[in-house]
């Protein structure tokens, strides 16, 4: 069944073919919000979010591009909405961050120190991608977590593939000048 | 390089992490119950509709009971029964 087909089907009052296109795209959808994310949990609320939001979307897909493009676009728009609307619950609360790594830690007990410092680099790691621009972020996730090509990275963001690879290449300036001082070139 | 080995690490992990076997079941629920949210609506439509009369009702009450500005009032201190006769043994 094609993604039209089944767009059709649901549109003419049958939500359970909703579940072929969730199934279908889900992995992807959650991949790419882990890597705006970094967090499990609230990936997979923003992936319900992103797929209520596809749903509720289904009748302005024109077909003009393809369908995975059309849910890519959704996703990194609800993704970087989503970060934004992280970042402001963070300034108001420290308490969470401030656990985390405790209760990680009592979950795998084997080397706590090793644990740690695991823990400490991949939290550095996560911070210098967070702190890239959304463009450069979107840019790279999308390049590094779900392998695309720059064609079709410059198609979800709608820009030229020239445009693209500068983004790739002032990402990956950008992290190794905020990474090279914590874990050495 | 050490951080774009760093980095590849960081992204395999987070590449193998897996969500919940649920999560399409959560999905699909959550969308066959649109009239839920739209009840909820309604709720919290409700709920301010009933404060901005609450306290509409209370600012016309109030108003209501606004005092007569022009009454003078003489109180004369002499007038005031002395309650000190009762509380005084010696008077009783």
């Amino acid at each position: 069944m094609t993604e039209v087909e089944i767009i059709e089907s649901i549109q003419s009052g049958n939500t359970k073919a909703f579940s072929i296109l969730v199934e279908r795209y889900q992995e992807m959808v959650f991949r790419t919000a882990i890597g705006f994310i970094h967090n499990k949990e609230d990936a997979e609320d923003l992936t319900q979010e992103i797929f209520v939001k596809v749903y509720q979307s289904l009748g302005s897909f024109m077909g003009k591009s393809e369908f995975s493009t059309w849910i890519y676009r959704i996703t990194v728009n609800t993704a970087l909405n989503c970060v934004r609307r992280k970042k402001i619950e963070r300034f108001f609360d420290f308490s969470d961050e401030q656990l985390q790594p405790v209760l990680h830690q009592q979950e795998s007990a084997d080397n706590p120190e090793q644990t740690m410092i695991n823990d400490e680099s991949d939290k550095l790691i996560s911070n210098a991608i967070d702190k890239l621009s959304q463009k450069q972020k979107t840019a790279f996730v999308l390049s590094r977590y779900e392998e695309l090509s720059q064609k079709e990275i410059a198609a979800i963001m709608q820009t030229t593939e020239g445009a693209v690879e500068q983004h790739l290449q002032r990402a990956k300036v950008n992290l190794q000048k905020r990474l090279t001082s914590i874990v050495g070139k | 390089m050490n951080t774009d080995k760093y980095i590849n690490g960081y992204i395999q992990r987070e590449k193998e992490i897996k969500p919940n076997p649920f999560l399409s079941t959560r999905i699909m629920s959550k969308i066959e119950a649109p009239l839920a949210k739209r009840v909820k609506v309604w709720y919290s439509v409700a709920v301010a509709a009933s404060i901005s009369i609450v306290i509409f009702l209370g600012v016309q009450l109030g108003q209501i009971t606004t005092p007569d500005r022009n009454t003078a009032l003489n109180i004369n201190d002499s007038e005031i029964e002395n309650f000190m006769y009762y509380n005084n043994e010696t008077h009783e």
